[in-house]
């Protein structure tokens, strides 16, 4: 029984999306450390460590205790960060092997659970839970759990500061800054604005070289700005100056 | 480790060494990766509190990106609290 569908828990969530505020529930499953855990504030249904919303987590510590009863297993898990938080595993009375093997006391464990919280006390409640073979999957959990938490900030910022130049994000668009593929907004997606405005800006007579525009975008590949250049000359909002290289703005003084 | 078993010497992932003292002599051999959680001393050693073997029989520890792997998260401390 219990969950279908899992994780693994080894991929960092889908953090570079930036997540809209109309989504009440976080799809993503977050690696946390436990004192990170203790001091998620809760907000109705859901949890928060600083804004970023937490439902999945994946920790790793030592088990501390296991205590087995019938339907569950209670487990001790200690990363250090904080005390040894609860981790309960449902099992499947039926089932044979699998869930009813406790993991002895001084295992790594990697958890994937979800949290709760049940009278301000916090645990897990485990849908995997694996002893660690290779040990270098700690230190992997330690970097994605700083990785995850700076990228699913950053895209929260970025998405409440709300888009100034661009026009607000439609649905079904996946977050217009570095991403991917964007839904064109006023005849124009975000990559080729940006292209524009910054060619527009450009006081030199021979107008911005290619080389100017990667060195100014950073987070655009350089194929990303020819494509966005080819599109823009196109459609006549730029043309080509001295050579291929270089482009100036037909809207500009 | 010492002959009387109560001290071993350990090399972390910068090669420098450091001194852990036990407050009861070691029953068993041990050697390869030891994670210790302990206390600093005012000799610059370690008294250890509890000791646990990592585990390299399927592939060996990585411990300098397990050291640097701490240093950012020291550099990092607001994505990684310490209770």
């Amino acid at each position: 029984g219990g969950y279908t569908q899992s994780p693994g828990g080894f991929g960092s969530p889908a953090g570079t999306q930036a997540e809209k505020k109309q989504r009440t529930r976080s799809q993503n499953i977050v690696p946390c450390t436990v004192s990170q855990l203790l001091a998620a504030e809760q907000v109705d249904e859901s949890f928060r460590i600083r804004d970023v919303e937490i439902s999945q987590v994946t920790i790793v510590g030592i088990v501390r205790h296991a205590e087995k009863a019938p339907t569950n297993i209670l487990y001790k898990v200690d990363d250090m960060t904080a005390a040894p938080m609860d981790v309960r595993q449902w099992v499947d009375t039926d089932e044979a092997g699998g869930e009813n093997m406790v993991v002895p006391p001084g295992t790594y464990v990697k958890v994937a659970g979800h949290l709760r919280s049940f009278q301000n006390k916090k645990s897990l409640v485990a849908f995997k839970i694996m002893p660690l073979e290779n040990m270098n999957e700690f230190t992997t959990h330690i970097l994605e759990i700083v990785n995850a938490h700076v990228v699913l900030r950053r895209n929260l910022m970025e998405a409440s500061r709300g888009p100034q130049a661009f026009p607000p994000a439609s649905m079904g668009d996946m977050g217009s800054y570095g991403g991917a593929c964007s839904l064109p907004l006023n005849g124009l997606t975000a990559h080729q604005s940006q292209v524009l405005n910054l060619i527009k800006n450009c006081p030199v007579p021979e107008g911005m070289s290619l080389q100017e525009l990667k060195a100014q975008l950073h987070s655009m590949s350089m194929s990303t700005i020819k494509q966005a250049v080819e599109f823009l000359s196109s459609e006549g909002h730029i043309y080509s100056t001295v050579d291929d290289d270089h482009y100036k703005s037909t809207d500009a003084e | 480790i010492h002959p009387n078993g109560k001290f071993f010497v350990l090399s972390d992932g910068e090669g420098k060494h450091t001194t852990v003292e036990l407050s009861e002599p070691l029953d068993e051999e041990i050697s390869g990766v030891i994670e210790v959680v302990g206390r600093v001393t005012n000799q610059a050693t370690i008294m250890c509190m509890s000791y646990v073997q990592f585990r390299e029989d399927k592939s060996p520890f990585d411990l300098e990106l397990y050291n640097e792997a701490i240093k950012i998260i020291h550099e990092f401390h607001d994505y990684f609290p310490f209770g």
